[in-house]
């Protein structure tokens, strides 16, 4: 059970990833996540956020200060953001 | 003579002291990168504007920290700098290296980066300055293979960080070396892939002196301290007295709790006063030692402004015995962390989620009493501690 569990959780993710990035937003924070999935548990939301990253359906992005998700094909190529 | 490229940062050059210009003109020499960071940071001081990009590539594989992105905003000008990523390296604890070990660091860089180092930044890492993103993997492995590994950044536990402790100095009441490589291999994976609200930082120091500035640079301060009283040798206090220092105007009169008595003769002090501030003990090393049962006081909540202004830790537990391998620290840290990870609005530190949701709530949440020595300043109001419950039942 367990395994389906994170698949349907991991899938629910990546839906969510691509119905919020439709706009011009497409990195969230991990905050986003767990705010867009209240009623699972904060840490099952962490475990499943990693495996994603693990298989490349998510990827990190960083400021250096502060770390946001986004989808794989939405990462911005080689170049930075003025902040 | 040739007009120099860079007449603005050749003033940084003129006096006795060290420049970095200085060093960066010497990487220059046989580092391309460091010659259009040069150019690049002039015009920066004329622009009298940053040129850097922020942010992006992550970079090493299963790795969410440890790689800064950077790149120019004028890489028409500056090609060398186009990408110019920082890599931070997790430190030894306490700063210790073997030459070997140094000499490894410096050839993967010289091979991978710009050459210009900064030992340390402030988290405590080694700062390897300036990489191309096509490097990151590659000088990664290198790195690893040379038994070094990265440290945190962004939203992650950053690398954590301790003062040299026992390893040099007699002051020290806990093994800040140890707790702070414990933790720091204890914590591999918050280091690794960042999944909190925001920065989260652990500093260990061995005594009140606090080296590392945990008490400022800290969410989370350990801090070295005694119980009981404060190690007197009379015989070695007469001979200050004769020799160097004045002890009433020196010692006694600059002691914060005014704790202590000095007829000529003898030192008295009034060890339940005493705050353990370290003062006498920095001037009178050799007649006084701290006291003999000896842990740490934990602190939360420091900070440096941003995103909200500066906050200094407090203290939540006024003493905690410090032994391997820590569990009580531990399993106080995971707590404190899953509350904030819970309750944090993103870039909230744990300080500023504290202040805005009040000490009872937090103490309530990682089942900590309310004691006295939280009290942050005196006259701050002592009844934010009692439930409406708790006032209930006294009303009855
Ligand atoms: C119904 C009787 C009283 C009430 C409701 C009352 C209320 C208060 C309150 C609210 C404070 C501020 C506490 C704080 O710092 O947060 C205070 C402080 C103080 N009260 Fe009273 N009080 C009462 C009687 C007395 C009496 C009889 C005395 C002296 C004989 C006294 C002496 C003081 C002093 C000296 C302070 C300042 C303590 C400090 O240094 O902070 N009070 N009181
Ligand atoms: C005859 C009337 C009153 C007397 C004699 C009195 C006396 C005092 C005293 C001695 C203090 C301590 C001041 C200090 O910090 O040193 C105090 C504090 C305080 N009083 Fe009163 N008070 C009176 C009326 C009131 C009323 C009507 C209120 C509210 C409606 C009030 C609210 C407070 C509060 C909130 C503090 C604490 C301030 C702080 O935390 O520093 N008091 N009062
Ligand atoms: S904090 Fe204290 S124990 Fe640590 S190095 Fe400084 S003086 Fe020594
Ligand atoms: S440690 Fe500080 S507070 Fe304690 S007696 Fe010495 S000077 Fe006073």
């Amino acid at each position: 059970m367990g395994v389906n569990m994170s698949e349907d959780l991991k899938k629910q993710i990546v839906d969510l990833f691509h119905e919020k990035s439709k706009g011009d937003k497409k990195m969230f924070y991990i905050r986003d996540v767990t705010k867009w999935l209240p009623d699972v548990d904060r840490h099952t939301i962490h475990d499943a956020v990693k495996v994603l990253l693990d298989e490349g359906a998510l990827v990190y992005w960083s400021s250096g200060s502060s770390t946001y998700l986004v989808l794989a094909e939405f990462f911005p190529k080689e170049e930075g953001s003025r902040s | 003579m040739a007009k120099s490229d860079t007449p603005l940062l050749d003033e940084l050059e003129k006096g006795k002291w060290p420049s970095f210009v200085k060093d960066m003109k010497q990487a220059a020499q046989k580092s391309p990168m460091a010659e259009d960071l040069l150019r690049q940071l002039e015009l920066s001081y004329k622009d009298k504007i940053g040129h850097w990009k922020h942010g992006g590539i992550v970079g090493v594989k299963g790795y969410g920290a440890g790689v800064i992105g950077r790149y120019s905003d004028r890489p028409d000008l500056f090609p060398n700098v186009q990408a110019f990523h920082t890599m931070r390296v997790n430190h030894p604890t306490g700063w210790f290296y073997k030459t070997d070990a140094l000499r490894n660091l410096c050839d993967v860089w010289d091979k991978h980066g710009s050459s210009l180092t900064n030992m340390h930044g402030a988290t405590g890492d080694v700062i390897l300055l300036g990489t191309k993103t096509e490097h990151l993997q590659s000088c990664f492995d290198d790195l690893s293979a040379a038994g070094f590994d990265l440290g945190g950044s962004g939203s992650a536990l950053r690398t954590p960080s301790a003062c040299v402790g026992p390893g040099r100095c007699e002051w020290a009441c806990v093994d800040s070396l140890d707790v702070c490589y414990n933790l720091t291999m204890h914590y591999q994976d918050k280091m690794h892939r960042p999944m909190f609200p925001y920065k989260f930082k652990i500093k260990v120091s061995a005594c009140a002196n606090d080296c590392v500035a945990s008490i400022a640079r800290s969410d989370f301060s350990v801090i070295g301290t005694w119980k009981g009283d404060i190690q007197i040798n009379q015989k070695e206090v007469l001979a200050y007295a004769v020799s160097a220092i004045n002890i009433q105007t020196e010692v006694c009169d600059l002691c914060p709790t005014k704790c202590m008595e000095w007829n000529g003769k003898e030192l008295k002090i009034y060890n339940e006063d005493c705050t353990r501030c370290m003062h006498c003990i920095n001037l009178m090393s050799k007649a006084l030692r701290p006291g003999k049962e000896r842990g740490a006081t934990i602190l939360v909540g420091g900070k440096a402004p941003i995103v909200q202004g500066a906050l200094l830790s407090w203290v939540i537990v006024p003493f905690m015995k410090l032994e391997p391998p820590y569990t009580e620290l531990k399993d106080l840290i995971d707590r404190i962390q899953d509350w904030w990870d819970e309750h944090g609005k993103s870039r909230e530190r744990l300080g500023e989620l504290i202040t805005r949701l009040g000490m009872r709530v937090f103490l309530r949440a990682v089942g900590l009493p309310a004691v006295p020595q939280m009290v942050k300043a005196p006259r701050t109001n002592p009844y934010v501690f009692f439930w409406p419950e708790e006032i209930q039942k006294e009303v009855k």
